[in-house]
This record gives C-alpha cells, structure tokens and sequence, in this order.
C-alpha cells in the first residue's frame, strides 16, 4: 500500500511540474517580455507597482492568517468573558492613512513623467494606420507629397531603430491598437486621429490585435508588425513600389491569370482595389464600394490575409515558415481558395450589412477559383521576413 | 420617524379634514354603509397567500423578493458566462458562435451588475435599514413596492431578447458608434437601452426612499455616528445613486433616439464624438463600482465586530473613509479611459486620483484587520465569508492600484488582468459580502440558520472556485490575452490557464449548487419542524435587529427603542462590572422585544404592481411599434391616478389605534402633502366596518 502511494507520488509531482511548465510557456503576444522601447519603459513601472502590490499583499495576508491562527476563539473560552475592547487607537489609524499615501505620492511622482514620455513624438517617419472591421490598413506616405505611396494591410513593416509615429484612424467604429512587445494601446476613433509610435531595435515579427470590442467578428482583426533592417526595409519598399507598375501589366489572354483578371474585375473590383489595374472602380459607378475592403495591391508580400487570422504562407507546428525544396515559401494555397469562396465561414461576418467579406461559393465554380487563384498569385512578390 | 409613532394623535384631526373628502371619494360613501368599495377602487387591507407578496408594501417582504429574484438572476448570469468558459476551453473554441459569445459576455455583465448584486444590496438594505435604525417600514411603502416590480419587469424585459432575435451584443459598456444602429442592427441593444432604463428608474425610487427613511426616520437617540456601519455605507450608496443613475439615463435615452428615431449624437458622420458616451458612461460606471462594492463593506463592517466580539476599531475613520470613497469615487472615472485618446494632461490627472482613491479603502482594510486582531474570532459561515472578503478584496483593490498606473494600464486595459481584477473587486469583494451578509442574517429573516455544514461546503469550494477561475486570468492577462475575444489562437499560449479557468468555473458552479440545496433543504425541514429556531439574537449581535424578534413581526418594534450609544443593544448586555471590566449582564434572547403589539401599518396595494406593469409595454412600443407604447402609457398614467386616489384603510382606527396622521406612505402619491386623503380613511374605515357588519 505505502509502496504503491509513493510509486503514485513519483508520477504526480512530475506531472505538476511539467503543468505548471506548460503554464508559464508564452505566447507571441506576451506583454511581460517587452522589445520596444516604450514597452521597456512600461513594463518597468509594471514590475515596481507589481512587486509593491506583492509587499502588500503579502503583508495583508500575513495579517489574515496570524488572526486566523492565533486570535482564534477556543472551545475552552469563556462565552461570557470578553476580549480586550479596543475602539481604535488614532496614532495606529493616522500611521496606516500616512504610509500608503507616501507609497501612492511615490509612485504618482514615478508614473507622470512616463505619462508625459509616452505621448512625445518619434523621431522617425509617419506611418498612417486605419482601423475597421475587422482588419488594418497601413499607409506610407514616402515623398511626404500627401500621396499614400503604400498601402498595405495586416503587416505592419517598419525599421529597427527608428522611432515610427502612428497616425490611428477608424473607418467605422472604435478599435484598438496593440502590439504587446513594442508598446501599449491606443485607440482608434472614428473622427479623431491619435499620435502613437512604436519601435524596435531588433528585427522580428511582433503580433498584435485589435483590443477595443469592435463588434461580431473582434476577436479576428488581428495584425502584425515586421522589423526589418534599415536594408531589409528598403528592399521591402522598392518591391512594394515595383508591384503597382506590375499590377498593371493585363496578363495574356486565355491564361488561367487572365481568366481571374476577368473573374476579379466582375466580382472583386466592387471592393477591393489593386493599384494600377482597379483602383478607379468607385470614380466610374457610385454604387461601387472600393476601399471598403483590403487594397491587393502586392497581396504575395503579405504573411497573413483575413485579418492576419490565416497565414499566407505555410507554417509549421511551432509557427516556422514551411519552404519549398528551392527556399521559396510555400503558398497557403487551401486556405486563400477557401476564403474566396465563403469567406464568412472563415471569420464570422455580417456581408448582408457590409461587415465582412461575401459569400461566393454560390457564385464561383471550381474553375473559377483556380482561376482566381492563379490571378492573385501575380500580385506582388514574397515577403520579405526578418 | 412617522410609522413608529404610536402616540396618541389628536383623534379628530382625520374628522376635521374630513370635509375635505370629495368627488370620487364621496362616492362610496354615497352608496351608504352597503358597498365594500371605497374609493375608486378597493384597497387590499390584508391579502394572504401569493396576494400577500404581490400586492406587500411591507420593506422586509420587499427586501426578500430583491434577494430572490437576485438569486434567480445569478442563476441565468452565471449559465451564460459558463457557456463562454467552455468556449474558451481550447483554442479555436467552436461550442458557441461569435456572435452568440458576444451576446453572452455582454449579457452577463449586465445581469450581474444590473440584476444580482445592484439587487442583492437592495435586498439587505430594505430588509435591514429600517430594523437598525429602529423604523416601522421604509419611509415611502408604497414607493418601494413600485420600486421593487419596476426591477422585476425591468429585468425581464431586458432578458427577453433572448427570445426575440438575441441579447444585446455590444458589451456592457455598449461603445458608440458599435451600438448604432449601422453597426448592430439586431434588437438587442434596443433591449439593453430600454431594460437598463427602467431598472434605473427602479434603483432610483429605492435610493430616493432609503435617504429619506434614514435621513428622518433614526429612533431617538440615534445620530449619525451612532448609525451601524450597514445603514452608514447604503446611505453614501444612496446618495451615489441619486446622483450617477441621472447620467446613464441621460446616456441611455441618446442612444434610444439614435436607435429609435435615427438620432445623431454619436454618429461620427455628422459631428459627432464618440468619447461622449465614454465620459457619460464612466461618470455613471465607475460610482456603479462603488454602489456595488460598499454594501458588502457595510456587511462586513456589521460582523467582523459581532465574530470577533469586539467593536469595530475606529468606527468614525471606517464611516468616514466609505463617505470618502464615495465622493473620490466621483473624480475618477476616466482612467478607464486611459488609451482612449484624451490627451496626457487628462490622462495624467486621472492617474493620481485613482491611486489616491486606494487610500481610504486600504484604511478599510487595515482597520478591519485590526478590528478582528487580538479578539475571539468565531470562525462562523457569515465570518468565514467576511475574513474572505478582506483578504481576497485586498487583491482586486493591489491590481486596482496598477492600473491607476497610466502607462500599466495601457498594457493591461482589456486584457484578463483587468477581468481578474474586477472579479477579484467584485466576486472575491462584493459578492463574499454578500454571502456573508445572507448567513448573517437568515436567521433574522427566516427565524431559522441555514445549514452550518453545507455552508462551511459553500465557502470552501467558492473561495477555491473564485481563485482558481480568476486568480489565472492574472497570468493570461499579462501574457496578452484580449477580453471579448470569442476565440484564441494556439500560439497564443493560452490554453492551459483557461482550462484551469474554466474547472474554477465548475467549482463554483458546485458551491452555488450547494447554496441552492442548502435553502431549500433547510426550509423543507424547517417547516416540518426539523429545524430549530434561531431566537431574537442568535450571534451575539450589536445592533437594533437583533433586540427584536426572529423573523421579523410584521410591525418591526413593539415599541420605538431609544438609543445612546454605537453597538446600543450589546451595551444593553455587557455593562462594565466595579473594576470597569465589562460584564455580561443579560442575553439577547432575554431583553429582545418579543413582537406582541399589533399597531396600524400602511395596507397593501395593487398600484405599484400595476403602474410596473406599463413600464415593458413603454419598452416594447419604442422597439416595435409606438401603439404598444401608447397602451403603456395609459396604463402608467391610469395607475398613477388609481394610486393618487387610493384610500387608506385602517382597520383598527375605530378601536381608537390611530397613527395614520403620518401615512408617509400616501405622499407618495400626494406629493403636496395635503392632508385631504385623511378623510379617505375616515370614510374607508367606516365602510370597512360597515361591511363587517
């Protein structure tokens, strides 16, 4: 009996051991692991108010517990006699009103000045960032002529070392922008544009979300940030650049590329824009909505579609990009063609009052999707990944 | 003051206005000793049965049905969010959709707020706010009926959207321009306006009738700083409420009209600013935090002394900081608002007061902790549930202080850190309160203890449950996880804390189940006379509740207790001995009233129930069509009149009992306080005893 309790035992504390393990593994979007500036910066103020708040509770509990244990009425007590009648004492009352005011006064006196920090601008360039259900949409403006040279959507692509300003704006209702690694939220307000920065000196991929309810399908608007070197980054703009003038080459007839031009220009262009080729839909016919959704301008360079829910590309089981024998990425095929088709059945969507994305599956035959397929392959090249 | 006087009044004073008696209330009298009517319609003197609660004004009736239909309510809140853990069991949860995951966390935080633990105070202050300050009932009866049905229809009318096309899917919060019509075009948000509206008007009529009554009714001798604690913090919550429900009426009435009838206050496209609701939610929202919070710090406040038979150490200080809070409460609302783009200098400011704020409620704490030091704490269900309160509030208020912390919160603001800390506030803070204050009481209530071993069950596997449910969401929190997000990702890391969460959650449901067997099985037995009776002062206790009889005698106090002291009736049995050393010197049991006068009490009504009634029906018109509005509306117009000329009855005014000078009861509806409804009763009674005859 003893032998088989502690043959029992031997299993249990591993297995604690490897449930607690499992809890403390973190994800990607951990806002206790801070690369940003900023996030340093707050995550700093978090582990003093965090610790300060640990002395105290600890303190509290102490308290708790000694009553608990030691002032404990006896079965031995005397009912009727009673103990010590203490009303209050000023001195004890007077010292703990003073001592956490002084921790409070320290820790105001901590927090303000950050409070102050976190709203001055960067020194960096300005990048417009547009909220609405449910995906993001990033605008570069590179000349600074008031000409959105870039637009892009749920990558985020911006430079180490440099203090990127956010100008966030929304499109319909309020949103929220958050990448946990670099920096905390900010709202997006429709009617209102709120300054935010971010930054990073390492490059990586830095995943956010979209943390102010912004109705059915909030829990999908998702986003990424991706920080490239200085030349990576370049590299990135150039092929951005090169992919509008691409866009507008018509492929040749009787390809199955061609065949999805046409398929995309009856059915998608009401929507989506592709610069060079469809981005004038809404001047000719009033009743065209373009810009309402992503512009697919370069929508090859993109890591994520549908709101950064699914990847682009093919990822492995611990998220790594999956290639192909020649290094190139592989394509989410499957899933980019499922999404054409019904996309509502992807990511919860209200299409019938222009929230989200229709359902075609009614409309597309198989053909057409293969078609489609190979039309939007031709936008853009692969992305470029830190 | 008014009910308890049993003084003889000058008897003729009902005759001398009773010339006064006219039109309608002649009539009757007209038909001469024959009919039973009187008035234009007949007022129940004593209805029995289900009529005895439906038509009640008495405060302790009233108290019980908040108390129930709160439980009920909890019932329904917490089922909806356990469909919500479930779907957050795994990752890419598919148990429910999106949009009915909306529905249920928006739900449920309404319900909790709006319908258990807003209620469950009610319920403790009806019962209880009369009874310590010595009074015969509330100062409006009739009032607080109202009071009560409105919350009831109110409550049902908010939930029936379940029922026609889904609940209300924009949060509790309901964020403009997410609520407009354009962006959620379902009734829900229709439902939640219109619901929360008339549960407003509701806790509005209590808050109003609970300052008068303790504002004028306190037995002699009692001033303000001798008022128990309870009475004290449901008379900051009172004011709280007079002057924050105004602002979500406010709030609540533009979104109707933008809903209804295509208004434009926060339609962005036509000027509007979106951060007004905000402010106007918050100004109303965060003094919510602190009318749900108080009571239980009240109830505390009332048995951590009784357990530990000591008095509570420094009571002017706990009385005064619970005011404090109530008026810091008030300075404080945009910090949760801290990302939503107002400017630092504003954002700034509101990080100072809200962690200034912490301070008189950390001397809460600390007084409490010092009330219970060096006493003989009984560790009974009641106490069990209130040391819990002081060490698990702890923690909600400690996170409570890290948000303050502007840049914190900007990390912290809609992720599970926050939903750990405010169910740490209002859980492991309010709700243990609660729990605390119904063993407490029960007895008071009942004349019967619930079942002290299924108790002990309750708190263990709810203190166990509740840490084990949020206590997780702290870490989760911080490791990014979004609030309202219906799903997470697998690389979110998530997983493991929400399962642990989600088998807290099943732990409590266990607890409350228990609870559930643990009324009703105790009430069984207690009626086939299993159960013994609790007896007038069961725990020992310090206030005017306890100097009567258990349950309650309908009139309250046989006669009006005069009172010189804090904690009056424990100094009625411990008195100090020739060394000063305080003595037992009699038993609560022994020196309690014992409930043998019948003294006149205002008569039930069927007014209230009926005037309630109107309110959906207003609702409903303002969703589906104005015609069912306008039916509401007579009815609401038509009860206000059956009830502006309702008689007074009194049965013993010809056996020469007579204290229906003071009939606060009527000026309910006889706001100029006239004294013309006196000849009303002089003309019921005789009618009444004529139909005796």
């Amino acid at each position: 009996m003893g032998t088989r309790f502690a043959r029992s035992w031997r299993w249990v504390v591993p297995a604690l051991l490897g449930l607690l393990l499992a809890g403390c593994a973190t994800g990607r979007l951990d806002a206790t692991k801070p690369i940003g500036e900023d996030a340093r910066e707050i995550d700093g103020l978090m582990r003093l108010s965090g610790w300060m708040a640990v002395g105290v509770g600890i303190f509290v509990a102490a308290a708790v517990a000694t009553i608990i244990v030691k002032f404990r009425a006896k079965p031995t007590d005397d009912p009727d006699d009673l103990p010590p009648q203490i009303h209050g004492n000023r001195k004890a009352e007077l010292t703990w009103t003073l001592i956490p005011t002084a921790m409070l006064v320290f820790l105001t006196i901590y927090t303000l000045p950050t409070v102050f920090a976190l709203a001055s601008e960067g020194d960096g360039r300005t990048i417009k960032v547009e909220g609405q259900q449910w995906w993001w949409q990033f605008s570069y403006d590179l000349d600074e002529d008031g000409q959105y040279d870039i637009v892009t959507a749920n990558d985020l692509v911006i430079p180490t070392g440099e203090e990127v300003n956010l100008e966030i704006h929304s499109n319909d209702v309020i949103h929220s922008f958050w990448i946990p690694q670099l920096n905390g939220k900010k709202d997006a307000v429709p009617g209102r544009i709120h300054d935010w920065r971010i930054s990073s000196d390492e490059p990586g991929i830095f995943y956010g979300e979209c943390v102010e309810f912004c109705g059915l399908s909030h829990a999908n608007m998702q986003m990424r940030t991706i920080v490239l070197t200085p030349e990576d980054f370049d590299r990135w703009v150039q092929e951005q650049l090169a992919g509008k003038t691409a866009a507008q080459v018509a492929p040749a007839d009787e390809s199955p590329e061609a065949a999805g031009a046409a398929l995309f220009e009856t059915h998608c262009i009401s929507c989506h824009v592709v610069d060079g080729a469809y981005e004038s839909a809404a001047g000719g016919n009033a009743n065209l909505l373009a810009g309402i959704a992503p512009n697919l301008t370069n929508l090859m360079s993109r890591t994520a579609f549908a709101g950064a829910l699914y990847e682009t590309y093919q990822t492995g089981p611990d998220g790594e990009y999956l290639r192909n024998p020649d290094g190139s990425l592989k394509l989410n095929i499957a899933e980019l063609r499922e999404w054409v088709r019904n996309a509502p059945d992807m990511k919860p969507a209200r299409a019938d009052n222009q929230q989200g994305m229709l359902d075609f599956s009614e409309v597309l035959t198989d053909q057409d999707l293969d078609n489609l397929m190979a039309y939007l392959k031709t936008l853009g090249s692969p992305p470029v990944l830190p | 003051m008014a009910i308890i006087t049993d003084q003889p009044e000058s008897p003729d004073s009902p005759e001398g206005a009773g010339p006064g008696t006219e039109l309608e209330v002649a009539e009757p009298d007209a038909h001469g000793d024959d009919s039973p009517r009187t008035g234009v319609f007949a007022r129940p003197t004593h209805a029995t049965g289900w009529r005895e609660w439906l038509f009640t004004v008495d405060h302790k009736k009233i108290g019980i049905m908040y108390g129930a239909l709160a439980l009920f309510w909890f019932l329904i809140g917490g089922l909806e969010i356990g469909l919500v853990r479930l779907q957050l069991w795994a990752p890419d949860g598919e148990v429910i959709s999106a949009d009915f995951y909306n529905q249920l966390f928006t739900m449920h935080g309404v319900t909790m707020v709006f319908l258990v633990i807003m209620p469950l105070a009610n319920a403790f202050a009806n019962y209880l706010v009369p009874l310590q300050i010595g009074a015969r009932d509330v100062a409006f009866p009739r009032m607080n009926a109202l009071g009560l049905w409105i919350f009831f229809f109110g409550g049902i009318f908010l939930n029936l959207s379940w029922f026609l096309g889904g609940g209300a899917d924009g949060g509790w919060f309901a964020y403009a321009p997410n609520t407009g019509m354009s962006f959620s075009p379902g009734h829900g948000m229709d439902f939640y306006a219109l619901g929360l509206q008339i549960a407003g008007i509701a806790s509005l009529l209590g808050a109003i009738n609970l300052l008068v009554t303790i504002i004028n009714m306190r037995c002699p001798g009692m001033s303000l700083l001798r008022m128990p604690v309870f009475t004290w913090m449901i008379l900051v919550v009172q004011f709280l409420l007079v002057f924050a429900l105004p602002v979500i009426t406010v709030a609540l009435i533009l979104l109707t009209f933008d809903r209804t009838f295509d208004a434009n206050f926060f339609n962005v496209d036509a000027g509007a600013d979106p951060l007004l609701w905000q402010h106007l939610f918050w100004i109303f929202g965060h003094p919510e935090v602190y009318i749900l919070i108080l009571p239980a710090f009240g109830v505390v406040s009332e048995t951590l002394p009784v357990f530990s038979r000591k008095p509570l150490f420094g009571y002017p200080i706990v009385v005064l900081s619970g005011a404090a809070i109530g008026f810091m409460g008030w300075g404080v609302w945009a910090h949760h608002m801290f990302t939503s783009g107002m400017g630092p200098v504003s954002v700034a400011a509101f990080s100072a007061t809200t962690m200034f704020i912490a301070v008189p409620t950390g001397v809460k704490i600390l007084n409490w902790i010092a009330t219970m030091w060096a006493g003989k704490v009984r560790f009974t269900v009641p106490m069990m549930f209130s040391v819990s309160l002081v060490a698990m509030f702890t923690i909600g208020g400690l996170s409570g202080v890290m948000h303050a912390i502007a840049p914190a919160d900007t990390q912290q603001t809609d992720t599970y850190f926050i939903v750990a800390h405010f169910h740490y506030v209002l859980v492991g803070g309010a709700l243990m309160g609660m729990f605390a204050g119904m063993y407490y009481w029960w007895p008071k209530a009942f004349g019967y203890h619930l079942n002290d071993r299924l108790g002990r069950w309750h708190f263990w596997l709810m203190l166990l449950g509740f840490n084990v449910t949020f206590g997780p969401m702290h870490i989760v929190g911080l490791q990014g996880m979004a609030r309202r997000h219906s799903v997470y990702g697998e690389f979110d890391g998530f997983e493991f804390w929400n399962k642990i969460a989600t088998i807290g959650y099943f732990l409590m449901l266990i607890a409350m189940v228990i609870l559930a067997v643990n009324i009703f099985r105790t009430w069984g037995r207690y009626r086939r006379g299993l159960e013994p009776g609790a007896g007038a002062d069961p725990w020992d206790g310090r206030t005017l509740e306890w100097a009567i009889p258990s349950p309650v005698p309908e009139h309250n106090f046989d006669y009006v207790p005069v009172v010189s002291d804090v904690d009056d009736f424990w100094h009625k049995k411990y008195q100090p001995d020739e060394t000063g050393k305080l003595r037992r010197v009699a038993y609560g049991n022994d020196i309690a009233q014992i409930g043998d006068q019948h003294p006149h009490l205002p008569s039930p009504s069927y007014w209230p129930i009926v005037l309630a009634a109107g309110m959906p029906l207003i609702g409903f018109g303002l969703i589906y069509n104005l015609w069912i509005a306008g039916i509401g509306l007579l009815l609401l117009v038509g009860s206000m009149f059956g009830w502006t000329l309702e008689p007074a009855t009194d049965p013993d005014a010809g056996h020469g009992h007579d204290g229906h000078g003071d009939h606060d009861d009527d000026h309910g509806g006889d706001p100029d306080g006239h004294d013309d409804h006196n000849g009303v009763l002089t003309a019921s009674t005789a009618n009444g005893e004529a139909a005796g005859d």
